[in-house]
């Protein structure tokens, strides 16, 4: 019977390891292809790693909590009968003197087989026929034809090479070859030759390594390492022949896409028809993706808030690190240390990054939302109906995309390379979410577009999934401006941290009752009014002083007076 | 025994100091682990002291008095006489330079040296059991562990090691004088090895093997060259009888052998086969008389002296330790290298076991996925095979192109006076990737490496052929073979 060794695919975006959160199987329970086989927490999500094949798990090699690096031996399948994988062979010796030959036929004890088989240290799979796919030449015996240098290589790199498509002399699989298939040199999925199916016509003689080449990675090659220029969102052909206009190519030319990767619009005579504009969108998709690989997560400074109590709000204290006097190593039992990774790592990374390289500057205001809260207080019953709980958040968003639409440059980008300011078009806005896993930021896309009803399902959904770190990593990305709801938890004012390369970050307070001066007909009154505060902050870079107060006196308008929302 | 029984902790501890072991332990010191390797014989197991080193020194000395003596057709008249225990000092000379080098190693990369049998008591503890009275014994605790035991010959019913005039091929490479008469049972590689070192010192040697020809395993066209020259020079073979037993005579033992029940039952098959091989077909038991006889009928796992169950390793049926093509056993962080994990049972392939073995302790992403292992066998002439053979290329589904060099078509190979012999190239006809060779013939032993390192590399017939070799060599013959294979040979008829 055939087995299978099954690595820990690269999930996505290049992550070098993740932390083994569970198994969803146990040794001996029978599989089938795509199954989750484990979650495997890696820098953004929880993801479920699914199983390559049909079969019966027959080892388990890393337990829950263990930090498991891209490309290390997580399962050993036994294969189901005609399940065959490719082979990064182990050596089967044919050849192997058959001992000292026996001369003794009725000898009882272990007689040197005179028909020497592959040893189990080579073959253990038995070399001889398992799995043997009928059939094509020179790959029919899953043997990888590449240096030793090169599979070591592959084996560094997590590669499955045997589903590498070598382009060495007969098909040899260069030290390129793997490098492509291992995502390091090509971003994007052109050129990408390990595919599921190559591995699968593979036979197998013996034990099989399958790794980021294999189905699991081919599925994560979808998404190439994050500061490349695709994403996952972005859909990309990739042909070898293309009918287009010259002046199309010529955008294709200047938009820098490579033609062939634009999705088809149609068939001309049975070929594939790209129009200008088809390029014009890919390059824009290309572009939000690289944006959003970039970005991962914002920062509030904690959580989120909802006036109305459990809504969106857990509370969930920051996991807090003490300072801890690391040379004092007698001090273990007063400390604990845990492994910085995971979603925590990448927060912080995303902070460092956003804090030393955007200039922070932060403007402090409250807005009285009295007509907000009797506005919510009206619709909240008619959204319930519809099966919405409605917070204020939704209705800051719509203020927000309001107000961006006034001041553009709050719903921007600095290209620091190209040294150009890109104003968006689109409004996706983050919402910032305390998980037990640390802040995660879903995104609601295209709130201009959607009404307030939707965007609060939207928000909710996202954020319920972001709690339960069962959110798809692209629902994370291209983000244009940040809300965050510190409020919740309570607290007034907060010196956010912009998502970047997001421009800004709105951060909201807890919606309280206070006393306020009033103008009424009578002269000024002290009242009790609800009042929100609010803290904004941006990079200085591209958003002076002056403008982020005056957008915030924008958001402040239509949430004093949410009735102009109407008018959006 | 318990008194004193201290408890040490290591990272790694290598069980075995052979070729598998020691190579496992230098490997992890390299990289930085902690390494205890425990040896309850001596340093560089079978291999050095009993095994690839010894015999190769005597068939070394063994030619070379056989050569001497039979040049007489070059102008070259001697007899040389053998003092085999003079002989048998140079070969442990030999042996001590290696096997001292090997502790020096092994301590220069920081490997902890220790002397006694290791036997598990858990799965993460072993027992050291020093050697002699009164020296006690330790508890070694390890993260890892590795099991390097090796292997020992098969004994077989009628023939006790213990006996005088019985021998392994340990004892048989220890011998002080050269015997008169040598009976060889198992014409595999260690046992024609032998005979042919002893029928060239001067035994009168009679091989009895129970199939039909030496090497099994081998092509017939491979074996059959090293059977014709064990011939020629005075080795008399009995094929198709097993060895029943032996007894002593007045003038030494006589050993007794029956037909082979296969070759009873089917003689005349086997004599149609080859009618080179003289089978006895009337298939009565016979009697050789001898001084001492050798058995080399197979080699088995030594699992039995390390109490595995207690660790929970498993073995298969024929005994050997189950590992993946990581070394791993059944038993998480217990690895097991060389000849104690399985075929091939060669030290080469227990060396990259078990530098393996210490790179997959050490996190790194090691695995045997070698193509090929290659093995030689010191006869005369040698044998070199890497790799499929073209039957096994055609069952593996290859269309294979096959090209072949005779040896009686080299410059060099007349020069040295051996012409026997060829060396054959298989490759995949429709890619050209060299998959396999086999050399019989002067120095195939040092031939095949560069086939096996076109098969390692992925090289095509056109790397092979297109490659620049020495003239006068003999590695020319594998260039021509190569070229043969595309019709392009230049000192042999294309095909
Ligand atoms: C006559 C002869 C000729 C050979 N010629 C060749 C050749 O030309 N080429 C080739 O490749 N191979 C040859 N071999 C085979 C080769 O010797 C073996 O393949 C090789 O030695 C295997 O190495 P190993 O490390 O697995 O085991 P070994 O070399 O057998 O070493 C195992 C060691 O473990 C020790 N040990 C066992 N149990 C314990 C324990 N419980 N505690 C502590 N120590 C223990 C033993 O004392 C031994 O020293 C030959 C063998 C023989 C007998």
């Amino acid at each position: 019977m055939a087995t299978r060794e099954f690595t820990l695919p690269d999930v996505g975006e290049g992550v070098a390891e993740g932390t083994l959160e569970a198994w969803l199987v146990s040794e001996g329970d029978q599989v089938s292809e795509d199954q989750p086989l484990a979650e495997v927490e890696t820098d953004k999500a929880l993801v479920d790693v699914p199983s390559p094949v049909d079969g019966t798990i027959e080892r388990l090699h890393a337990e829950a909590g263990d930090v498991v690096p891209v490309g290390d031996v997580i399962v050993t399948f036994e294969l189901d009968a005609g399940e065959s994988g490719a082979g990064t062979q182990a050596s089967s010796e044919p050849e192997a003197p058959a001992d000292e030959a026996g001369a003794d036929g009725s000898e009882p004890e272990p007689a040197p087989d005179p028909d020497p088989e592959p040893g189990p240290a080579e073959a253990p799979a038995g070399g001889n026929g398992t799995a043997e796919a009928a059939g094509s030449s020179s790959s029919s015996s899953g043997r990888v034809f590449a240096a030793p240098s090169t599979r070591r290589l592959a084996r560094e790199l997590g590669v499955d090479i045997a589903a590498v498509e070598g382009t060495g002399p007969g098909g040899r699989v260069t030290e390129a070859d793997v490098r492509r298939a291992a995502g390091d040199e090509e971003s994007s999925s052109s050129g990408e030759p390990a595919t599921a199916e190559t591995a699968a016509t593979d036979t197998d003689d013996g034990t099989v390594t399958v790794t980021a080449g294999d189905d699991g990675a081919a599925r994560a090659a979808e998404r190439p390492p994050g500061d490349t220029v695709a994403s996952p969102a972005v859909e990309s052909a990739n042909r070898d022949r293309t009918l287009a206009a010259p002046a199309t190519r010529r955008v294709a030319e200047e938009e820098s896409v490579d033609i062939d990767a634009v999705p088809a619009v149609e068939q001309r005579d049975g070929e594939p028809f790209v129009t200008a504009d088809a390029v014009r969108e890919y390059a824009e998709k290309q572009r939000q993706a690289q944006a959003a690989d970039a970005t991962a997560l914002a920062t509030g400074e904690g959580e989120t808030v909802d006036t109305d109590a459990d809504t969106d709000t857990d509370t969930v204290a920051e996991p807090e690190l003490e300072t801890s006097d690391a040379s004092d190593a007698s001090a273990t039992e007063r400390e604990e240390r845990e492994p910085y990774g995971g979603v925590r790592r990448t927060i912080g990374e995303q902070m460092e990054r956003s804090k030393y390289t955007a200039p922070h500057v932060t403007h402090h205001d409250e807005v009285d939302v009295t007509a907000l809260v009797e506005t919510r207080e009206e619709l909240k019953g008619v959204a319930e109906e519809r099966g919405v709980r409605l917070t204020y958040v939704p209705f800051v968003m719509k203020a927000c995309v309001a107000a961006l639409k006034q001041f553009p440059y709050l719903n921007a980008q600095l290209d620091e390379e190209n040294e150009e300011i890109v104003t968006k078009r689109y409004y996706n806005l983050g919402v910032a979410t305390a998980t037990d896993a640390g802040l995660m930021v879903p995104v609601v896309d295209g709130v201009d577009r959607k009404g307030l009803l939707e965007v609060a399902r939207e928000t909710n959904e996202l954020v319920e999934q972001a709690r339960d770190r069962r959110i798809d990593r692209e629902k994370m990305r291209g983000g244009s401006f940040t809300v965050t709801n510190v409020g919740g938890i309570g607290g007034e004012y907060a010196t956010p941290i912009v998502n970047y390369p997001e421009v800004a970050i709105l951060a909201l307070g807890e919606v309280r009752k206070k006393p306020r001066v009033v103008e009424t007909d009578d002269g000024d009154e002290i009242r009790p009014r609800h009042v929100l505060p609010l803290s904004l902050s941006f990079d200085h870079r591209v958003v002076d002083g002056a403008m982020g107060a005056r957008f915030t006196n924008a958001v402040m308008e239509y949430l004093r007076n949410p009735d102009l929302l109407l008018l959006e | 025994m318990v008194v004193g029984d201290i408890e040490t902790g290591t990272e790694v501890a290598v069980v075995g100091a052979g070729p598998a072991g020691y190579v496992a332990a230098i490997r992890a010191g390299q990289l930085g682990l902690d390494v205890t390797l425990v040896e309850k014989d001596a340093w560089g197991g079978t291999c050095l002291n009993y095994g690839c080193i010894p015999s190769k020194a005597l068939i070394t000395a063994a030619d070379l008095a056989h050569e001497a003596g039979d040049a007489e057709h070059m102008g070259i008249h001697a007899d040389p006489a053998v003092d085999l225990s003079a002989t048998v000092d140079w070969k442990d000379g030999v042996v001590d330079r290696l096997t001292g080098g090997v502790e020096k190693l092994c301590k220069a990369n920081g490997v902890e040296l220790v002397e006694g049998r290791a036997e598990f008591a858990d799965d993460s503890r072993l027992r050291v059991v020093h050697g002699g009275d009164g020296q006690g014994a330790e508890t070694l605790v390890f993260e890892h562990a590795v099991v390097a035991t090796g292997s020992r010959p098969i004994e077989i019913p009628g023939f006790d090691f213990n006996d005088g005039p019985v021998l392994d091929s340990r004892q048989a490479l220890a011998l002080e004088s050269v015997p008169d008469r040598l009976v060889v049972v198992g014409a595999g590689y260690i046992g024609m090895e032998l005979s042919t070192a002893f029928a060239k010192l001067g035994s009168d040697v009679t091989v009895v093997e129970m199939l039909e020809d030496v090497l099994p395993g081998y092509e017939d066209d491979v074996a059959r060259v090293v059977r014709e020259r064990a011939r020629e020079v005075g080795v008399d073979f009995r094929f198709g009888y097993t060895a029943a037993g032996w007894e002593s005579t007045e003038d030494g033992i006589r050993v007794t052998a029956d037909p082979a029940e296969e070759v009873a039952a089917d003689g005349g098959t086997a004599v149609d086969a080859d009618p080179d091989i003289d089978t006895d077909a009337d298939a009565e038991p016979i009697a050789l008389a001898a001084d001492k006889t050798m058995v080399a009928v197979g080699r088995q796992p030594v699992t039995d002296t390390l109490n595995l169950e207690a660790a929970g390793v498993e073995t298969d049926d024929r005994g050997f330790v189950e590992t993946d093509h990581r070394t791993t056993t059944s038993v998480d962080g217990i690895h097991a290298v060389g000849d104690v994990a399985g075929e091939p049972m060669l030290a080469h392939a227990g060396s990259a076991e078990g530098q393996v073995a210490a790179e997959v302790i050490a996190g790194e992403p090691a695995a045997l996925d070698h193509q090929a292992v290659p093995a030689a066998v010191f006869t005369d002439p040698e044998v070199g095979t890497v790799g499929l053979t073209a039957a096994e290329a055609r069952e593996e589904g290859f269309e294979p192109a096959v090209g072949e060099f005779p040896f009686r078509s080299s410059g060099r190979a007349l020069t040295t006076d051996e012409d026997g012999g060829f060396v054959r190239i298989v490759a995949d006809e429709d890619t050209g990737f060299v998959l396999g060779g086999q050399v019989v013939g002067p120095e195939a032993s040092e031939l095949i490496a560069e086939v096996g390192l076109a098969v390692e590399m992925g090289a095509t017939l056109e790397d092979l052929a297109s490659t620049v070799h020495t003239h006068p060599t003999l590695s020319e013959a594998v260039m021509e073979a190569a070229e043969h294979a595309v019709g392009e040979a230049i000192h042999t008829l294309n095909r």
